[in-house]
Parts: structure tokens; sequence; C-alpha cells
């Protein structure tokens, strides 16, 4: 059951400390933070921030060492590996920086991949992926394979595969970080006409163009939030 | 030369970088080198070596396919269309153009006295001209020649043995001249034969040559020299200069087809047309001499191929396993590589320097092979039948250290090439560019991967399927109802009349020898018997049985036997009625017999043939049924129960050699010295023949089988371990490789179990495709192995069953580690993967 009147993300004293050699990285202290459901979050900071970390953990990739996280109400903190990735797949949609799509699938089987872990039948699959190949103009390509396709072309399909789902949020990391200004731009439009049609987004950049796009940042220095503000609207 | 020199450098530094994966290489191809080269020194020793004469390839052997009405002895130098009767050898002799001579062979048990000591052994009676034909020279003295075989009696000498001499005379120069005792008779020794020539035949390793003119002393009671329908004599040809086998052939028919006509069609009697058609038409058949002649070449033929293949498809599991391990390390290298041919490297100076690597892999493992390969041959030794030993030695000759280097270099380029040149392809620098500076295993290679690893399964299961074929078909054999109780009895043989005695003596000695043993604590029973128990050996004659109509063409052969009292009590054979013999059916009393259920069937002689009248082909009706007693197994464990009927040796004067049967009361092992010594304390000059307890004597004779069976099993266990290993390194290594897509795959929502299946599947997969591989495979093997199969179909579905569930469980473990390792991947490390 969701609930509306309550935060889809809440964190409270979140730690992530990596133990390497003896040697303990607080990565992550003290995190506090609520995004709303519709909000776009940018997630800045200098390199080594905490960043990524930060996303990591949001999107239960990653589990932290100490503090609470509650996704769309629902302590997700220390939930078991398959449950983690039950709600991975039902919840998030994720964008990477190096678009991550897999070689030895077509488009079509890229973006139809997370809805067969859900074991969704396969005329609604078809359905959901067609609608998402749509969204982002990718439909014409879908027996393609990404080597075949341009960086913009496969950070769209990656896109296609993270909205295909139909997640509560999408976390983009560093979505252009692999792409030229002009790919770059068009896939931020891309993110941006998501966040019109309601979706939740988390982005992590460290690119202050991009920042822009979101509507507030929030931003991080050694593993701190240093800072939360609200932006105005680019226009698109 | 400086450049491989170089590369060799390189190669070692290389393989000694990680010493556990060139170590387990090594291991890998010892194994298969070695298993091969074990199984060709078998096949080199029993089906390759050619006789050591001059000229081998112009030796030709006959054969006379066809009917051969009358008596026919045939042994282990050739089957029954192989023997000539000693007439025809003098007319073919006479009569031939195209040969330099025609020589003449066959095999005799020899007790041989000499310098105070009696031994059982085998020699050979030989036409004057064998030794001319064969060409050779003696090492010392002189060898058998034309004169010294020309009349019947005649030629009392002896040539021995090179390693009887050395080995029982003590290579005495002075031995030439002196007299040596051979069945009792005292003949001159003439000479010594080359060092290395045993004969002509498999498995008949002789001591000693005489000339065949003396048979009749060799084998006392025996009369055949003047008969056209006894068949005995083995021949063989040597080609003069510039004939081939095909003009010998038509040369040779011409006069073999004029004596058949004008000399034995018109001796031929009771024929009927069909068969005295086919008699007229018997033409000679030369084949190829130099191997020399045996059947047991023929026996050994398809077990030692069947060995060969199962052992060349372990090396080749092998070399696929090894052959990924440098498909993986030629990706880790391709930096390297990269480098090497931006540098101006050329493709084959590289391909050079890998393929060096590969060869020192083949030469370490083919070293280590050939240590491999003498355990084996050890271990081959160890298990075989007495009788067999002389003829296997288990040593490696440069033949087979020659083969082991050609498979060791062979094999090196079979697994090295691919990976070689995978790891050069000309487009290495740019896609290493493409990929940030990290090696991309390639699609090629992932493909030639899993390639390898599915063949490794197909053939890993095909492996299988034939040691659970052969192990099944030696379970049929060991469930047989043999219809005997030998458990605890203890078989040899005594052969009076070799040591010179007369018949009556002979009988005697049996008497007392039987009364001897029986009052020797620990022995139950004892008996005797002229055929051997599941020996191996056959012996049948004509029968007229009363109320059996005769005729052309009716069989009326049946196997038979002289036994001695109590025989069917001492080896467990039940007496369904009637009676067995006693000391009293002797000579002088009516003459009495025992047949068997199958005799008694074929004969018609009802539910009790008790009391019914039979005789041995002469028409005389002369000897009385006394006894029926249950079917058991007469020559061989695998034949079907022949029709036997059995009479008293005691009733036969000329009996001069038997088989004893003694039941013990205790470990019948323990006895065999106390049986030795028994035979000692009546003659110390009699040598005791096969002395064994009956199981052994039961287990060589399905040795075949045996061998087979433990071989077949060992190779696929060793191959199933390799597919496994092999399935392993793949699976493991493509995880390493699909990191970064796990990762995405669970940040996409996949949990452990659909990761841990996504493996699994790709297990699956192979197994499937690798299975089908296999299981065609498998069929086609056994149908190969028919002939070696006991009551069951080379394609057994249980056995291909079970053999697929077997691999496909062993697979899926070799696939477990893997895909719980991808299934516990960290999402966030396996991300950053690169």
């Amino acid at each position: 059951m969701t609930s509306t009147s309550q935060p889809l993300i809440r964190l409270e004293g979140i730690q992530k400390v990596f133990y390497t050699d003896e040697v303990e990285t607080h990565a992550l202290s003290e995190v506090h933070l609520e995004v709303q459901r519709g909000e776009y979050v940018a997630i800045a900071g200098p390199s080594g921030c905490g960043k990524t970390t930060l996303l990591s953990l949001l999107g239960l990739l990653d589990t932290p060492t100490g503090g609470e996280y509650w996704l769309d109400g629902k302590p997700v903190a220390q939930l078991s590996p398959a449950e983690r990735a039950r709600i991975r797949n039902l919840e998030i949609g994720f964008i990477f920086q190096a678009f991550n799509l897999i070689g030895d699938l077509t488009v079509y089987e890229n973006v139809e991949l997370p809805l067969t872990y859900r074991g969704m039948a396969p005329a609604e699959r078809k359905q959901r992926v067609m609608s998402a190949l749509e969204k982002v103009g990718m439909s014409h390509r879908v027996k393609h394979y990404p080597a075949q396709l341009s960086g913009g072309q496969q950070q769209r399909v990656a896109v296609a595969r993270a909205v295909a789902g139909e997640p509560l949020i999408l976390l983009a990391d560093e979505p252009t970080g692999n792409l030229d200004s002009t790919n770059g731009e068009a896939v931020m439009h891309l993110l941006q006409e998501l966040h019109r049609g309601g979706a939740t987004i988390c982005m992590v950049t460290h690119d202050s163009r991009y920042e822009r796009h979101a509507d507030r940042a929030i931003h991080l220095f050694d593993g701190r939030m240093v800072g939360d503000r609200a932006l105005e609207l680019v226009p698109a | 030369m400086s450049a491989v020199l170089g590369n060799i450098k390189l190669a070692f530094r290389h393989l000694l970088k990680s010493p556990f994966v060139t170590g387990v290489a090594i291991a890998s191809l010892a194994l298969g080198i070695g298993a091969n080269a074990a199984i060709f020194s078998l096949i080199d020793q029993m089906l390759l070596k050619r006789l050591p004469v001059p000229a081998p390839a112009e030796l030709v052997n006959f054969k006379a396919p066809g009917p051969n009405p009358g008596s026919q002895s045939c042994s282990n130098i050739g089957d029954c269309r192989e023997v000539f009767s000693y007439p025809m050898f003098l007319d073919l002799q006479r009569e031939q153009t195209v040969f330099t001579d025609i020589a003449l062979h066959v095999g005799f048990g020899a007790n041989i006295s000499a310098q105070g000591r009696t031994m059982s052994a085998d020699g050979l009676m030989v036409s004057g001209s064998y030794f001319p034909v064969l060409g050779i020279a003696p090492s010392l003295g002189r060898l058998i020649g034309p004169d010294d075989a020309k009349v019947k009696g005649d030629g009392r000498v002896a040539v021995l043995a090179y390693e009887y001499w050395r080995g029982a005379l003590g290579a005495d120069p002075a031995v030439v001249g002196k007299n040596i005792i051979v069945n009792g008779q005292s003949l001159e020794i003439i000479g010594v034969a080359p060092r290395g020539f045993q004969g002509t035949t498999l498995g008949l390793q002789p001591k000693l040559w005489v000339p065949v003119t003396l048979r009749e002393q060799m084998n006392p009671g025996w009369t055949g020299f003047e008969k056209r329908r006894s068949y005995w004599a083995y021949l063989f040809a040597r080609l003069k200069p510039g004939v081939t086998l095909e003009q010998a052939s038509a040369s040779i028919n011409t006069q073999y087809s004029a004596i058949i006509q004008n000399v034995e069609v018109p001796l031929q009697q009771g024929m009927s047309d069909k068969t005295m058609a086919e008699f007229k038409a018997k033409q000679l058949v030369l084949a190829p001499g130099a191997l020399g002649q045996s059947s047991a070449r023929g026996e050994v033929t398809t077990p030692l191929a069947m060995l060969f293949g199962i052992t060349l498809l372990v090396l080749l599991i092998a070399c696929a396993n090894i052959s990924n391990l440098l498909l993986a390390r030629g990706a880790a290298r391709s930096g390297e590589m990269a480098v090497r041919l931006a540098l101006g490297g050329s493709r084959r100076q590289l391909v050079s320097q890998l393929l060096t690597e590969s060869l020192l892999l083949g030469v370490l493992g083919g070293l280590a092979g050939l240590g491999v390969a003498i355990l084996t041959l050890k271990g081959i030794s160890a298990i075989l039948p007495q009788q067999a030993t002389s003829t296997f030695v288990p040593h490696l000759d440069m033949t087979v250290i020659g083969f082991t280097a050609a498979l060791a270099i062979l094999t090196a380029v079979l697994f090295g090439l691919f990976p070689a040149l995978h790891a050069t392809r000309p487009d290495l620098i740019s896609s290493i560019r493409e990929q940030g500076g990290q090696p991309s295993g390639g699609r090629a290679a992932a493909r030639w991967r899993t390639a390898l690893a599915t063949a490794q399964i197909g053939l890993a299961l095909a492996l299988l399927a034939s040691a659970g074929l052969f192990t099944r078909s030696l379970a049929n054999i060991s469930r047989l109802d043999l219809g005997v109780k030998v458990d605890s009895v203890i078989t040899f043989g005594v052969s009076p009349e070799l040591n010179g005695y007369a018949p009556g003596r002979s009988h005697l000695f049996f008497q007392r020898l039987e009364d001897d043993l029986a009052a020797t604590p620990g022995v139950a029973s004892v008996s005797a018997a002229m055929v051997g128990l599941i020996a191996g050996n056959n012996w049948g004659n004509d029968v007229g049985v009363e109320g059996f109509p005769k005729g052309p063409d009716v069989d009326d052969n049946s196997r038979f036997n002289m036994v001695g009292p109590g025989y069917f009590a001492t080896v467990g054979i039940p007496v369904l009625a009637g009676r067995e013999f006693t000391r009293y059916d002797a000579i002088g009393t009516p003459k009495v017999a025992v047949v068997n259920q199958a005799f008694a069937k074929k004969f018609k002689l009802g539910a009790n043939p008790v009391g019914k009248r039979m005789d041995q082909g002469n028409d005389s009706l002369d000897i009385e049924i006394i006894g029926l007693v249950q079917d058991a197994k007469y020559s061989d464990v695998k034949d079907e129960i022949p029709p036997l009927f059995f009479t008293p040796y005691m009733q036969d004067s000329m009996v001069g050699a038997l088989s004893y049967y003694v039941k013990t009361t205790g470990d019948p092992k323990a006895m065999l010295p106390v049986v030795s010594r028994v035979v000692s304390g009546l003659d110390e000059n009699l040598p005791v023949e096969q002395l064994r307890t009956m199981p052994e004597q039961i287990r060589d004779n399905v040795f075949l089988d045996r061998f087979v069976t433990l071989f077949a099993t060992t190779f696929a266990l060793l191959a199933t371990l390799l597919a496994a290993i092999g399935l392993y390194g793949v699976l493991a290594y493509t995880v390493a490789q699909r990191t970064r897509e796990i990762g995405v795959r669970m940040a996409l929502g996949a949990g452990p179990a659909q990761v841990r299946s996504m493996v699994l599947v790709q297990v699956g997969k192979m197994i499937l495709v690798g299975g089908a591989i296999g299981l065609v495979a498998a069929v086609v093997i056994g149908r190969v192995a028919q002939s070696l199969l006991f009551q069951m179909e080379g394609s057994n579905p249980s056995v291909l069953a079970i053999s697929a569930l077997v691999l496909g469980l062993v697979a899926l473990g070799a696939g477990l580690a893997p895909a719980i390792r991808a299934s516990r991947l960290d999402p966030v490390r396996a991300l950053r993967y690169e």
C-alpha cells in the first residue's frame, strides 16, 4: 500500500564506512535526507565526496553501516540480498554513467531484462518495452545491439530500461559523464520530460550545468551533507 | 637460433610465473599422453611389431576357408581355416614355383629336462624349411634345416630359444652338441636361435624348436602324418623376389585346386552335394605375414582399438582444458601482445613465441607422461593372467618413446594454435583501445571456450557410457550361473607322458596321485579331467546316438571330456539321473558315458537318457549312458553350454596328461604349495602346470572383459574429472568476465537465485548440447564395442540414461561453485569492475 503523505525516501543518520587493511574510510556520515514523490534531486559535490556511495545506498545496491532508510514508508536498510533485489526490480530504475547495456542482448532485450526478472507475462512486457522505447525515441532500433548505437543512443536505451518497469524512483549516476555536450543535453531533456511526467529522480552529477535541471540540489563534502537547496526550473 | 632460445627462455619464465596452473596443465597432459603411450605400447607389441627377420613383408600366411572334413586341431597360431594336412603341405611345397619355400609350424607342450631340472614349456615343431624361409641366422651353432626333417621319426635335434639358453642354461656356449630331454626323448642341441626371435606367433613363445618329423615322439599316441583328413599344420612362405601377392595367389591356387580335385575329392565320403561343391571350390588365401601368424591378434584388436580410442578422447579432453587455460592467459596478456605488435613485432614472431610455450608444456607433459605410461604398463602387467605375462613386456622401447614425442608435439599444436592465433589477432590494438586499455575476451574466444567445454561434456559422457556398458557386461558375466561350485577347488595339470611315461605307467601315476592328494589333510575330494574346466580348451567328436538318425550334413558333433571318479561331486555338477563314474569304470569293464542336458536335448534322448546307447563315431553304439548331469560351462565362461558327453579316463589306455581338481576344506590358496609337494613326492621331475585356484582360472578366462572394463572405467572417470575441471574453469572465467554484467543485472533487480540460475542455465545448455553429442558418440562406441559386450546391446538405454544423469550431476556440481560465487558478488564492486 503506497502512502502519499510520507516522503518517498527518508534517510536518518546514514553512515557508510569501508574497511580496508585496518583502515576505516568514512564514505558517508550522518546523512539525513527526505525526497518527496515527484521531486528531481541533484546530488552534487567534488570527486570522492560520497555521491555514488549515497546513490548506491538509495538504490539498495549497498547497505549502510549505520542509520535508517525508509523507502515508500518501509524500512529497507537491513534487508536480505534477495529482498533488496526484489525492491530494486520493482521500485527503482538505474541509469549509469557507462550506460551498462549488456552487449549480447539487443536493444529490445536490454529494456525487457528487468521485466523478465519480475516474471511479467510476455505480452505485457512487450507493451511496456515498446512504450518505454517510444518515450526515448528508440523504438526503431529494437533489433540493434548496443555496439551498433552511438553513446547518446545507448544512454537513451538505458533510460528506457530504467523507466520500463515504472519504478517509484529513477537513480541516475552521472548520466552524461560519457557523452558529448549535445548528447548530454539531449539526455538531460529526456530526464526532465520524465520528471514532468511525474517521475521522481535522484541524479548524481558534478557538472553544475546539469545540476540546474533538477529542482533541488544536495551538496556533499567528505561524506557529509553540506547543502540542500531548491533550484529554479530550467525551461525545456 | 638465438630467437628460438629466447622464445624458450621466455616460455620457461611464463610457465614458472604461475606454477600451480602450469603444474595442473602438465599433470593433465601427463595423464592423457601417458595413457595413450601405455595403450600404444600394447598395440605396438601385439598388433604392429614386425617379425625380427629380414624383409618380413615378403612373408605370407596360408589360409584355406571352406569345409575341412575329418579332424581339425587348431591353436593360438590361427583358427581352423588356417590348418592343413601334412600331405597337403608336402604337395604344395613340391609343386609351388612362386615362393622361396613353404614352411610348416605347430606348437606342442614340452616337458624339458636339462641340468637336472624339468620344466613345462611351449615348443614348436617345424619343417626343415622353417628357418630358411625366415632367413635368420643362429646365435650359436646351426638351425634346423631341410636335412633334419626329411623322414618321419628322424631329426632328433633341437634348437634352443636365446632367452631359454641364457636364462635356464646360463648362456653356456658348450651346450651345442649336448643332449636335452624333451618329452622323454633325448635330442641333440644343434644351436641357439637369434636373440629376440621368439617364433612367429603372438602368445606362443617357444623355448625350443624341433623337427616336425618328431611329432609322433613329441605327442605320444598321435598319428596323422599320412592322413589327408587330419588338419593341424600351419603354413607360411616367402615370396620370391619380384613376385606379388596376387601373382603368388593365382599361381599357388592352380596347384592347390588340382590337388583338391584330383587327390582329395575322391577321398571324401558321406558328404552332401552342397558341402562337396564347397569343398571343390576351396581356394588358398594368402595373407600378409610380416607380423607372423596368431589368432590372439584378432582377439585383441577390437579391445585395444577401443581402449586406444578411449585414451585419445581423454587426451582430447585434457587438450581442451589446456586450450581454455591458454585462452584465458592470452586474454590476460593481450596488453603485452598489443605492445609487442605496436613495437613492430610480426604476428608470426608472436605466434611462434606462444607456440613455444605450448610446445614446452607438451614436452614436459610428454616426459611426465612416460612415467605415467610405465606405471600404467606395470599395472597392466600385474593383472595379466599368468600365461600372458611372457607375451607382454611392460617397457617403453624407442617406438613408443617416438610415438610419445610425436603425440606431445601434436598435442601442443592442437591445444596451443587457436589461443596463439587469437592472442595475436590483428585487431588487438584497436580492440584494447576501445576497451579503455583492458583486454577483451572476444566473442570468438568465448564461443571457442564454450564449444570446448561442451565438447568435453560430450566426450566424457561417451566415455562414461562406454565404461557403463563394459561394467554392465562384466556384471552380466559375473551373474552367470556356471553350473559348477568351485570356490574351494584347486586345479593343476600334469603330463607324465611328456616325461616319457608309458601309458600304463601314467595310469598308475594318476591313481597314486589321486590317492595321495585325497589322503592329504585339508583335502575334501580329488578328481581329474582330460579337458580343463573353463580353461579355454575344446575337444569335439562326431557321435552316434541310439535313435538319432545320421546323414550327410546332419550335425552329430558333441564336445566331450574324459574325467575321473568323483569328478562331478568335486566340481559341483549335480547328477540328475543315474550315477557318476567310479574306479570300477576302468579298462576291461563295459564302456560307459555320462551326458549333459544339452546333449540329451540335441540327440533327443528325453528326460532320462540313462540306459540309452551311443558311440564315438564308429556306428557301434558300444557305450552305455549311465548318468545325466546338469548343464555346466565347458570351455569358456561366455560360451553357450554345448552338448557334452563324458567318459571315464580310466577306460582309455592312452591318456597321458590330466588336469586335476582338488576340493579343499579350507582356504584353497593355502593348499597350493601342499599340492605341489604331493606331486613332487611322486616324481620330482614332473612339472606341475598351471597351478592355481579355480576362481583364479575363471577370472583369467574372462580376463579381456575385466581388463577392458577396468581401463574403460578408469579412463572414463579421469575424463569426467578433466571435463568437470574444464567446465569449472570455463564458468569461473566466464563469471569473472561477466562480473560487470552481473552487477548490472543485480542493479536491475536480479536476485541471487536469478544470478545463480543464469550461470546454471548456461551449464544446462552446455549439458544439453554436449549430452546430445555424447549420446550419439556413445551409441557409435556401443556399436563398435558390441562384439565385446555380453548379453546386452551397445545402445542399452538404462546405461545411457545413468551415464547422462551422472555426467549431468557432475557438470552441475562443477557449475555450482561459479554460480554461487556470481550470486554473492557485491553489485557495487561488480559495477566498478573493469
